[in-house]
């Protein structure tokens, strides 16, 4: 192995590093939001434990509760909340 | 009419657009909400920003020493008064509340616009009271959104509560909103 090729892959391992704390912050953030949201329409959840980005604005949400959800955006700008099956 | 989503304090939009930041937004924002109107006053006394908490007015009426100013039990209280664009600014700008969350408390703030709307014009109802409990459980969900996260928005929420109720409780102010 050359040189460059272990400083690339250091550099690789060092940008992984900071990328997935990241990427888990932003998924935490979503989460919170959505929890709101849904909390905000007086729909049990509790809180979401996890998120599936189904299109841009459009989010399938699984509650700890076990209540799953759509959440979307419609064409009006209304955040709609639908209880999935 | 078309300003009342705007200005009903309750504009919760900005983010929710995803237009670029508003410079208001980066500007350091006055702490004060809710303040003394600028009406004239018979004692050129400055008058504390109502979300200023009591504490130094408690304060000072422990310390015996010394002796309370003179114009103040005479000053009579001035009017409330709204900034509301400083309001808006810090409410655009908190990041205690999320994208989502903004566009869903931006919802609910028109559909209680309307409400006040269809009120006014005797096509609901709907009482005042009725609107005023409404009105309270939004301020309470807003509360509840900022008062971990970004708690000196919601003292200034809470300050203003009142004032933003008298806007919308009186129909003539609310129609010039």
């Amino acid at each position: 192995m050359n040189k460059r090729t272990v400083v690339l892959a250091q550099s690789l391992f060092v940008l992984a590093l900071f990328a997935v704390p990241s990427f888990a912050q932003d998924e935490e953030a979503l989460k919170k939001d959505l929890t709101a949201v849904i909390a905000l329409q007086g729909l049990p959840c509790g809180e979401v434990v996890a998120v599936e980005e189904q299109a841009e604005s459009d989010y399938a949400v699984s509650c700890k509760d076990g209540n799953m959800y759509r959440v979307y955006l419609n064409a009006a700008g209304r955040v709609v909340v639908e209880k999935r099956k | 009419m078309a300003r009342y989503a705007a200005v009903l304090l309750l504009l919760f939009t900005a983010d929710c657009a995803k237009v670029p930041p508003d410079p208001r937004a980066s500007q350091p924002q006055p702490e004060v909400v809710a303040t003394q109107a600028a009406a004239p006053q018979p004692v050129a006394t400055p008058v504390a920003p109502t979300t200023v908490p009591p504490a130094p007015r408690v304060a000072a009426s422990r310390e015996p020493a010394t002796p309370p100013p003179v114009a103040a039990p005479t000053a009579p209280p001035a009017p409330l008064t709204l900034d509301l664009d400083a309001l808006e600014a810090q409410l655009r700008a908190t990041k205690a509340i999320g994208f989502f969350t903004k566009i869903s408390l931006k919802n609910q703030v028109d559909d209680l616009m309307k409400q006040f709307r269809e009120h006014y014009q005797g096509k609901t109802g709907r009482t005042m009271t009725e609107l005023r409990r409404s009105y309270d459980l939004l301020i309470m969900k807003v509360l509840s959104l900022l008062q971990d996260a970004d708690p000196k928005l919601a003292s200034a929420i809470v300050s203003s509560r009142e004032a933003i109720w008298a806007l919308l409780s009186d129909q003539n102010k609310f129609a010039n909103l």
